[in-house]
């Protein structure tokens, strides 16, 4: 998987850090380090990462917690949003008549992706047409009309012709009836002179709408300079990653991302035609940075729940009865289902292996202490304390129940009080985790 | 290539050299508090200056046979300089008293700034660790005299715990195709795009240019336009190819051309193996299968000088899926670090036996530990 074993590294760092909310300068320090190793073991660029890492460090020390997160979590949502700066904006790529020129490094993958990105287009219902611009490479006309035979895309190619120049001109007169024209190049490095100026001469007859540079995903710190190279000499519109099928983090990939100011457009998984995938940026950082899907968690935070919600306000005064427990259990079903929320909390529900039974059993009891708090007063709500037996077994009547479960929840809501009186502040991540370990100790 | 390492070394042994001076000046004055009643006598016994220093580093260390005078010289003007000349006969004598032994603090900061660099240059990250620590273990605890060459020491240490990580005790490529039956089955295997088909035309060329008899096996039956690409290569190169259809079963064709080679009494057969993915199962178990077949005398895994911390992962299951004997890394025309060249050596524990530096059939150069040394070291 992409980026994976960076979120290993990443996890193993943040788990040093306290649950505490002041992050100290030392601790950050070495935080950064780490993720600087994690970053590198990427393959992101070093300049890059050395950024990245200063930002890091002083908006880790200098940023408020924001309240409800703590360390750990604000150093996260640090990381994911200078990562999400370098990554730059997802490329809009629009679904009509356009010209695409495809260049990159020998072997990185241009022609098998040129085949990819017509099939993609011709799924979208568009008539795309490749073009045959190789003119260097032995069997580089019989791979790409292979390929295109063989998936029914239409092809233009000038085999044993030398002048790539004048095969994009034939090509174009004569196919310019499709609405996509794909140009595959010959593959070319940054020192390779003569194949800069003739790549420079195809981009100024074509006028293409994207140049798209494919990288392989194991491309190392070289990835940035090329990245240059090409983006100086025609002007990178967007980033193709191949080969992310192996174990290639694509590191290096995304750095000549941040060199060229672009985006990435599509990425390349397999040797099928169908191998490809338009790209998404968050959750690629978010695979990236191995933290759950942050972003959309924040989102639906951020959507879902006002602190009003939560019951902050009271929380911090120190008032926390059944009401506002209530609340908490209504906020985290608004966001959805339990399952898939602790999966975006990061580093893959607090480093507890967290199997679907024990989803399953949490979300059973979060339903059941809903229904037994349905069935009490708002004055037994308010006031806790005030249920003793005959009340207990009025609610439990009430709501179905037995005695014994709605003593659990109220040994639930002592053990709740007694974890937020420790570290007054709401944690919004504080509850499931109790709520876990207390039904895993049960179960 | 390898300029930017190149760089990075030397920053690094001028930062730990920096290190160390800070060390000795520190010690210097303090020492210097107490020079008039214990260690002005010995100034008696000691000769010219320069003479001294040298001896007083071949003592420290003895692997460090030349130390470099010039240098020394160099740096006795600017500590003058700095010094008022009453000072410079009493600094002398504390020099050849006092010793600076080099400890974690003085390193730590020098010492991740080198595993920066060798990630940098493209070097993995466990095997840049490796180093580094080789290199620690070597430095801390170092007896240094005050003045004797810091960066010498340093780069010695460098030096060695690279070659630890590169080592090759393996009989070379020549050898191995000059001694042995006939033909001499060479198996090439790599990821996809890596360059296989490109460096099986420049390895014929330079087996031709040895008087060898060549035949080429077209192994990859599964991408469009293989065949065709290294039909191409064979027919400029005057060789006869071994080919079935796509789709074929690779492992019998290069059967075909062994047999071929065998009738015609050719010296060597390359076979050509599709891309694959290491982490592919079933791709890997065919090439199980392809070696079980021919047994070739040689597997060689084709990498790109150009691939980062990945080409570790890939050399590995690569040599423990089907067990490489060396590698071949490509591309390092297109400004390579070659950092690769020092991780997949360490993680293979095999050679590199050479390099793909163009688009030319001349374009492959041997590979050998001290010509990488000393592109990493020298001055160009």
């Amino acid at each position: 998987m992409i980026l994976n074993n960076l979120g290993s590294s990443l996890k193993e760092s943040l788990r040093k850090l306290a649950r505490s909310n002041k992050i100290d300068k030392r601790t950050a320090e070495e935080l950064v380090k780490d993720i600087q190793r994690a970053l590198l073991q990427a393959d992101i660029n070093v300049k890059l990462v050395m950024k990245l890492s200063n930002n890091i460090k002083k908006k880790a020390i200098k940023e408020e917690v924001i309240e409800g997160f703590d360390a750990r979590e604000h150093i996260s949502r640090v990381v994911y949003e200078e990562l999400a700066n370098i990554l730059g904006r997802g490329i809009d790529l629009e679904l009509k008549g356009q010209k695409i020129m495809m260049v990159g490094l020998q072997g990185s993958g241009k022609t098998t992706t040129t085949a990819k990105l017509a099939k993609y287009f011709q799924r979208k219902g568009l008539r795309p047409v490749v073009i045959c611009a190789d003119t260097f490479r032995p069997g580089a006309y019989e791979q790409l009309s292979q390929l295109c035979t063989a998936n029914a895309i239409p092809f233009y190619g000038d085999k044993g012709n030398k002048d790539a120049v004048e095969i994009v001109k034939k090509g174009l007169k004569e196919k310019k009836d499709y609405d996509v024209k794909i140009i595959d190049t010959t593959g070319r490095h940054a020192l390779e002179k003569e194949l800069i100026a003739e790549m420079e001469d195809i981009s100024k007859v074509l006028d293409p709408d994207h140049k798209f540079l494919v990288l392989d995903a194991a491309i190392g710190q070289e990835a940035e300079e090329q990245a240059r190279a090409f983006d100086e000499s025609i002007g990178i519109t967007g980033v193709i990653i191949t080969k992310l099928d192996g174990t290639a983090k694509g590191g290096g990939a995304l750095s000549a991302v941040s060199e060229t100011n672009s985006g990435i457009a599509f990425i390349g998984t397999g040797e099928k035609v169908g191998d490809i995938e338009k790209f998404d940026p968050e959750g690629f950082i978010s695979r990236l940075v191995g933290m759950g899907d942050l972003k959309a968690l924040m989102e639906r935070v951020e959507e879902s729940i006002t602190p009003e919600d939560m019951g902050v306000e009271e929380i911090l005064k120190g008032k926390f009865t059944l009401k506002e427990m209530y609340k908490q259990f209504q906020a985290i079903n608004k966001m959805g289902p339990l399952k898939q929320i602790i999966q975006m909390i990061p580093f893959g529900g607090f480093g507890i292996d967290i199997t679907d039974k024990d989803y399953n059993k949490t979300k059973n009891k979060l339903g059941r202490y809903k229904v037994i708090m349905d069935s009490m007063t708002d004055f037994e709500l308010e006031n806790p304390s005030i249920l003793n037996g005959s009340r207990i077994r009025r609610v439990a009547v009430g709501s179905g129940s037995d005695t014994n479960e709605v003593k659990e929840l109220i040994r639930y809501y002592r053990m709740m009080k007694k974890a937020l009186g420790a570290f007054k502040g709401g944690k919004i991540t504080g509850m499931p985790k109790n709520l876990m370990k207390m039904f895993g100790r049960q179960g | 290539m390898f300029k930017s390492l190149r760089d990075k070394f030397t920053s690094f042994k001028h930062s730990v050299g920096k290190a160390v001076h800070k060390k000795e000046e520190a010690e210097e004055i303090e020492v210097s508090s107490n020079i008039q009643i214990s260690d002005l006598p010995t100034t008696k016994s000691s000769g010219p200056p320069t003479k001294l220093i040298s001896t007083t580093t071949e003592e420290v260390t003895d692997a460090q046979k030349t130390p470099s005078l010039s240098i020394e010289k160099e740096k006795m003007k600017k500590k003058e300089k700095t010094k008022k000349v009453g000072l410079k006969d009493k600094a002398k004598t504390l020099i050849l008293k006092r010793e600076a032994i080099l400890d974690e603090k003085d390193l730590a900061g020098p010492l991740w700034e080198l595993e920066i660099s060798l990630m940098e240059g493209n070097v993995a990250l466990p095997v840049a660790e490796e180093i580094v620590s080789n290199v620690r273990e070597d430095l801390i605890g170092k007896k240094k005299r005050i003045f004797s060459n810091t960066e010498e020491i340093v780069e010695d240490a460098l030096k060695d715990s690279i070659k630890d990580v590169i080592r090759n005790d393996g009989p070379l490529f020549d050898e191995m195709i000059s001694t042995g039956d006939k033909p001499v089955v060479i198996l090439f295997v790599g990821v996809n795009g890596t360059g296989k088909t490109t460096t099986i035309a420049k390895v014929a060329k330079r087996l031709i240019d040895n008087d060898y008899s060549v035949v080429i096996a077209s192994g990859d039956t599964y991408r469009a336009g293989a065949q065709e690409q290294i039909e191409i290569h064979a027919e400029r190169l005057g060789l006869r190819l071994i080919k079935h259809q796509y789709g074929a079963d690779p492992s019998a064709v290069i059967y075909d051309a062994v047999e071929h080679a065998k009738a015609k009494g050719k010296d060597v057969v390359l076979a050509d193996t599709a891309g694959r993915m290491h982490t592919d199962a079933n791709l890997m178990r065919e090439l199980q299968k392809i070696k079980r077949i021919n047994s070739p005398r040689l597997t060689i895994f084709v990498d790109e000088a150009i691939a980062g911390n990945d080409a570790v992962e890939r050399a590995k299951q690569f040599n423990e899926s089907i067990g490489i004997d060396g590698s071949i890394l490509s591309k390092l025309d297109a400004d390579a670090r070659g950092g690769a060249a020092i991780s997949i050596p360490y993680v293979t524990g095999k050679p590199i036996f050479f390099f793909g530096v163009g688009q030319r059939y001349e374009d492959l150069i041997v590979f050998d530990e001290d010509w990488l040394l000393g592109k990493i070291f020298g001055e160009e």
